[in-house]
């Protein structure tokens, strides 16, 4: 069954790639441009997902967060803002929001973030995860590819464990960092293309596939090229 | 009590001039005073010879002993301690009154005098035992054309008694009045100025955390009153500047941050496509990551601004900086191997801060990550923490290739390269160092270097110990 997303967001070109990209992603998505629309078009249908901007023109997208959340209760709304103070995101997070996503994003965020909320299972709950050959036992923790042991170090299996579990997605720098590190690195260090080369070293440089693969601009997936 | 407070020097003031005319009162009055019993007193004998003289003037010669036994009679100046003497110019004593009563002189001591006819004299006449006596002195010619000098005279006994009674009152009232004075005037003091220290008191309370708040301005129509108005109103200011810093934040944020979503949305979309020539792909890429560079410089500038308005408050808590030391250098370990840089913490048990914990170690990030890109290979880089006197020290220091003395002033400023090639080359945007500096000043402390060209740099961050968990954790706000 196909998941409904009402996006409701003034900029319009915002609106268009958000659209696009979800669509591309399979998803339906309504897009309105204005709170009141939004919170009519919120009570009219049966919405799995609600992504709101904050500044909206007519109504702020707290009074649409609270109006929505006066009706129902169920729906996960994840905010999008250009406002990134701390006060902002308790305050929407008191009102009923479920996530917070800062402009500007990589689109692939936005999309782990609506499957999270979804409960489609993006970070999947298997013992064990498979990427080609390679395959990551969670409970001990431990990678093998063709069956043959590789050594990680813990941050290696964090980065490795976020990257599987998003296999075929693009995962931002930001987004690795926020993940397996905190926030205190990003904008400064190289740190994760550092521990990308470490992990491509025990990973990928011993086989002739390569499933790490570097997005220019965008970030790292991995990925069985073939099943692309 | 401090001495150069507007109290102490007031009532300083206030008695020292309140003292000098109180003194300039005192010799006044008592001069005045002195003056005034002398002339009573000059009158007093002139009149008393004055009296005397028709006695004497329209009498023969014979009977002048009747006279004498009425001026005995009558005048007796010895019961008034007054001294009396009729001569005839050629010398000769017809009358002199006897030892007054209060035997202050005796009569026979008193020297004559011989003014000229019909001229009266007055002078002062010392005699032996410090006694001064007033002796006043009347020629006339009686009808018969005789010569007579007729003698009053009286000793200063009775004004120098007042005198020095005044004399005394005053010596012993001058210092009461001028302690009662100037407690009297300390106390008002300290009184009018109690609502300057309650508006001193509540003034060191703003921060730029409650600049709403206001100063009491008790409706008194004074000075103190007119001075709490003034300082509201530079607070509004303050606040109004404040907050226009804040909205141009937040207003900067979205106006920024809307467009680079939509550069990069739209980006990232077309970037998915499979049908791209490699020289799209390749340019698309490279906008992506100039959106990304942009996004990072829009970040930081939007984050120094926030600090530099004072933002650093909100998420505060209570914090040990030596832990935070030792988890950072282990997670930045494999950059400095990468260069094969030894990386060494030496820090003690606890440093215990107060402030945002995300942030500090965003300023240890950023310094050890500047000290990992300029130090070369095989080099060293020692993480300290010491804790001395209330103030927490985190000190990066590396032995690479050392700041040039001309750079050095300049770092912490905002875009400032030192070797603007080599920066580019390792991706920095040249606000490392401002955002750290900010970040420090917002927690109340300071950043410094030390650097030498080829010895190396040595970076310090001081920040305020931790001294009153309990209180501070309870004013701070919920952390997010």
């Amino acid at each position: 069954m196909t998941m409904r997303i009402l996006l409701i967001e003034d900029e319009e070109k915002v609106s268009r790639f958000v659209e696009g990209g979800l669509v591309a992603a399979s998803y339906a998505v309504d897009a309105v441009q204005d709170g009141p629309t939004g919170v009519e078009m919120a009570e009219a249908y049966q919405y799995d997902l609600i992504i709101l901007d904050l500044m909206l023109p007519g109504m702020s997208g707290g009074q649409v967060l609270r109006s929505i959340r006066r009706s129902n209760h169920q729906v996960p709304i994840l905010i999008l803002t250009a406002r990134d103070t701390v006060a902002d995101k308790v305050e929407h997070f008191e009102i009923g929001a479920d996530d917070y996503l800062t402009k500007p994003f990589a689109f692939a965020e936005l999309l782990v973030r609506v499957k999270a909320l979804l409960r489609r299972g993006p970070i999947s709950q298997a013992s064990t995860l498979r990427v080609g050959s390679l395959e990551l036992d969670r409970l001990s923790q431990q990678a093998k590819r063709a069956g043959r042991r590789i050594d990680l170090t813990a941050k290696e299996y964090a980065l490795l464990e976020y990257l599987m579990c998003n296999a075929g997605r693009v995962l931002s720098r930001t987004m690795i960092i926020e993940h397996v590190w905190d926030q205190s690195f990003d904008g400064v260090t190289n740190i994760v293309d550092v521990f990308v080369r470490h992990l491509r070293h025990k990973v990928d440089d011993p086989f002739e596939q390569k499933l790490i693969r570097t997005v220019r601009g965008v970030g790292y997936s991995i990925s069985d090229e073939r099943s692309i | 009590m401090n001495p150069r407070s507007i109290r102490v020097r007031l009532s300083l003031w206030y008695s020292g001039v309140l003292g000098l005319l109180l003194v300039t009162f005192s010799v006044a009055t008592y001069l005045g005073l002195e003056r005034y019993l002398t002339s009573v007193l000059r009158q007093s004998v002139i009149s008393q010879a004055r009296e005397v003289v028709p006695l004497f003037s329209h009498l023969d010669n014979k009977d002048e002993q009747r006279e004498i036994v009425e001026l005995r009679a009558h005048y007796a100046p010895e019961a008034n301690n007054r001294f009396l003497r009729v001569r005839r110019d050629t010398g000769s004593v017809i009358y002199v009154s006897g030892v007054p009563k209060d035997q202050s002189f005796d009569p026979a001591e008193i020297p004559s005098t011989q003014p000229p006819l019909a001229q009266e004299s007055t002078q002062d006449v010392f005699l032996s035992g410090g006694t001064r006596l007033l002796l006043y002195a009347i020629p006339f010619e009686t009808r018969d054309g005789r010569r007579l000098i007729i003698e009053a005279g009286a000793t200063y006994a009775q004004v120098d008694n007042v005198t020095s009674n005044v004399w005394m009152i005053f010596a012993f009232s001058l210092p009461v009045f001028m302690v009662v004075a100037v407690a009297g005037g300390y106390a008002l003091s300290r009184r009018a100025l109690r609502p300057i220290d309650e508006i001193t008191r509540r003034a060191e309370q703003i921060t730029s955390q409650n600049l709403s708040e206001r100063l009491p301005a008790p409706k008194t129509n004074d000075e103190v009153e007119r001075l709490s108005v003034a300082l509201n109103r530079m607070i509004e200011r303050l606040e109004r500047a404040f907050e226009s810093i804040h909205r141009f934040s937040a207003d900067a944020s979205h106006e920024l941050r809307t467009p680079l979503t939509i550069l990069r949305g739209e980006l990232e979309l077309v970037a998915q496509r499979r049908d791209l020539s490699p020289a799209i792909s390749e340019t698309i890429s490279s906008a992506l990551e100039e959106i990304d560079r942009l996004t990072k410089i829009t970040e930081s500038l939007l984050v120094i601004s926030r600090l530099d308005a004072g933002e650093s408050g909100h998420e505060s808590q209570e914090f040990n900086l030596a832990e935070l030391a030792r988890v950072t250098t282990e997670q930045m370990t494999l950059l400095a191997s990468e260069k094969e840089i030894e990386l060494c913490c030496d820090t003690p048990v606890s440093a215990q801060i107060h402030g945002n914990p995300l942030r500090i170690k965003q300023v240890l990030v950023n310094l050890l990550d500047n000290a990992i890109k300029y130090t070369p290979k095989k080099g060293k880089i020692n993480v300290a923490v010491a804790v001395a006197n209330g103030c927490v020290t985190l000190e990066v220091a590396d032995d690479g290739p050392g700041i040039n003395p001309a750079a050095l002033p300049h770092i912490f400023e905002r875009f400032y390269r030192v070797d603007k090639a080599r920066t580019r080359k390792f991706g920095g945007v040249g606000l490392g160092l401002s955002i750290a500096k900010s970040i420090c000043v917002a927690h109340g402390g300071e950043i410094k270097v030390e650097s030498a060209e080829g010895q190396g740099s040595r970076f310090s961050v001081h920040l305020p110990a931790a001294v009153q968990p309990l209180s501070f954790s309870k004013t701070s706000r919920r952390a997010g």
